[in-house]
């Protein structure tokens, strides 16, 4: 685990809404593996860190993705080439890729994509066939970029691709990793239930201290997002007990968004 | 110049007024990219005789300058704490004091006589003041009939030190100041979080699945000097001082206002070296001002 000052080094657009932002964070870079994530902070800025999961690597960038949801990503959305976060990372438990099977399916919806180029990124290391099967709303929110030896698109409205959901869209699999809004996750875990599944959580510190980011297990009680996982094996999760929507709702003002919530 | 930082709070020698708050350090084993030279002691996660679950999430929440939680001190039980982190405790070089939770004043007394005597543990923080319990928690906070009640059950199954974390949610905290005081405490910590809610504006609903939480962070800092400050003026023993610190000034604050030693609690989860960048600071501040140990320090404390 480091903690880095890391210069804004690149940004780029992926879909109406959603863009990519590389941080120079060589120690990060060199170690982090897929499903992993950093917790970054600004000052001035929201007083608690944010968790990205890891989205590519490039050399000694790490890039993340993100969409301005409220007040933290608005602030990171606004800053220039140069400007420095204080980087935490590589966290938790990213996805298992040593399996007997010779194929992978990366299933993601909207946001939950954010995983999945370093998901390919060491299946393919493993010498496995990977089938990618994205999926949002529409086709103006679709990632415009993807990895493996096969793409899926899926569009609740039809717009692109599978007229339906990514869980409809996707083909079987023995090894199936997925990322995206827990309600997706839980139709996931209902097909696939030995799926490995990052959730996403209200996060505080990242390190497995605050115990602000409990899952409810199905065998009962809570562990942490942040240090059991982000990622899990579906059918560990409780998801009638598992917030289906966050609101990531701040109240700090900041100029990109105005007053209060996002 | 060679500052001093040594304090004792009671019989307690700490080689450092800065401490881990309770519920910000876990049993001490969790948080990285610490430099542990830099603490005075730690207080451990809050700790009940039995496992608890905790609260469901959402728990926590966050505000502006801080955060709400709500994690209903989710914790393994003491015999769990006995076997997995007390060993571990006894070969540090900083004291270990326990957080104590009960629903009886009866169950603190407990929870106490079973920990006494464990090599590893340095003293108790009995916590009569956690807003995110049903049982017990802060109701014995704000009554000080029954703060000294805990106490006393506490101070007759051990010779350890025993502190008090004082509830900021009382109309005179000196009051239960002085009733654990006289029931035998030997510091008292100030403050724990005060209790707030944050509403969900999509869901037309509170943010936390508990409804409240206990509100921490620099937000607070101004009124727990205040709080810290009135129980420094209400008893004799020794305060500690808790509240929002996230920088040695913010420390000093507490120090100049009455305190002995100070804890570092929400800023960790921020900085994980928050506590080293802390004492650092205070030793900085001390030698530029020509301060060669802690009792120099000029104190604004003017007693009743």
């Amino acid at each position: 685990m480091f903690l880095i000052d890391a210069p804004l080094v690149a940004r780029r657009q992926v879909s109406k809404d959603m863009w990519v932002l590389g941080f120079a964070a060589p120690e990060i870079a060199a170690s982090v593996k897929a499903g992993q994530f950093v917790n970054i902070g600004m000052r001035p800025g929201p007083l608690l860190r944010r968790p990205f999961s890891v989205y590519r690597v490039e050399g000694e960038r790490i890039e993340v993705l993100l969409k301005a949801v409220g007040t933290g990503t608005a602030q990171l959305l606004a800053l220039r080439e140069g400007d420095v976060v204080s980087c935490l990372g590589p966290l938790g438990r990213g996805y298992d890729l040593a399996s007997a099977e010779k194929s992978v399916v990366l299933i993601s919806g909207g946001l939950g994509v954010a995983p999945m180029p370093l998901a390919a990124r060491d299946a393919g290391a493993a010498g496995l066939h990977v089938t990618w099967v994205h999926g949002a709303r529409t086709a103006a929110e679709l990632c415009s970029e993807s990895d493996g030896d096969e793409v899926i698109l899926a569009t609740d409205d039809g717009s692109a691709g599978f007229a339906g959901t990514v869980v409809g869209a996707s083909p079987d699999a023995g090894l199936v990793l997925a990322c995206g809004p827990n309600r997706m996750l839980a139709a996931v875990a209902q097909r696939w239930p030995a799926a490995q599944v990052a959730v996403e959580t209200y996060m505080g510190c990242g390190t497995g201290v605050c115990l602000g980011c409990a899952v409810p297990l199905a065998r009962g009680g809570y562990d942490r997002a942040c240090t059991e996982g982000p990622v899990y094996t579906a059918s560990d999760i409780d998801w009638a007990a598992l917030p289906s929507h966050l609101a990531y709702a701040l109240t700090l003002p900041s100029p990109a968004s105005g007053r209060g919530a996002a | 110049m060679k500052v001093d930082l040594s304090v004792e709070v009671g019989a307690l020698k700490l080689r450092g007024p800065v401490l881990a708050a309770s519920g910000t350090f876990g049993y001490g084993t969790e948080v990285p990219l610490l430099e542990r030279r830099a603490l005075g002691g730690m207080v451990s996660k809050g700790i009940f005789l039995k496992p608890r679950a905790g609260t469901p999430p959402p728990r926590i929440a966050e505000t502006p300058s801080g955060m709400l939680n709500a994690i209903g001190l989710q914790g393994p039980g003491v015999e769990a704490l006995i076997r997995d982190y007390a060993p571990q405790w006894a070969t540090w070089d900083f004291p270990v004091l326990v957080n104590i939770n009960g629903e009886s004043a009866a169950e603190y007394g407990e929870l106490a006589g079973r920990l006494d005597g464990v090599p590893g543990i340095g003293g108790f923080e009995i916590n009569i003041s956690c807003p995110n319990v049903e049982q017990g928690g802060m109701y014995f906070g704000n009554d000080p009939r029954a703060a000294a009640a805990v106490t006393e059950a506490v101070r007759r199954r051990t010779k350890l030190p025993v502190w008090v974390k004082l509830t900021p949610m009382v109309s005179d905290i000196g009051v239960i100041a002085r009733a654990v005081e006289a029931a035998g405490a030997d510091a008292v910590s100030a403050v724990n979080t005060f209790v707030g809610m944050s509403i969900d504006l999509n869901a037309y609903r509170p943010r936390l699945s508990f409804r409240t939480g206990g509100l921490s962070g620099p937000a607070i800092r101004p009124l727990a000097v205040h709080l810290a400050h009135q129980a420094a003026r209400a008893v004799d023993i020794p305060v500690v001082g808790v509240g929002g610190i996230t920088r040695a000034d913010d420390a000093l604050e507490f120090l100049v206002a009455g305190c002995r030693a100070v804890q570092v609690g929400t800023a960790t989860f921020v900085n994980p070296n928050a506590i080293a960048e802390v004492h650092d600071g205070v030793a900085a501040f001390m030698a530029a001002k020509g301060f060669a140990s802690l009792a120099d320090l000029p104190r604004f404390l003017p007693k009743d």
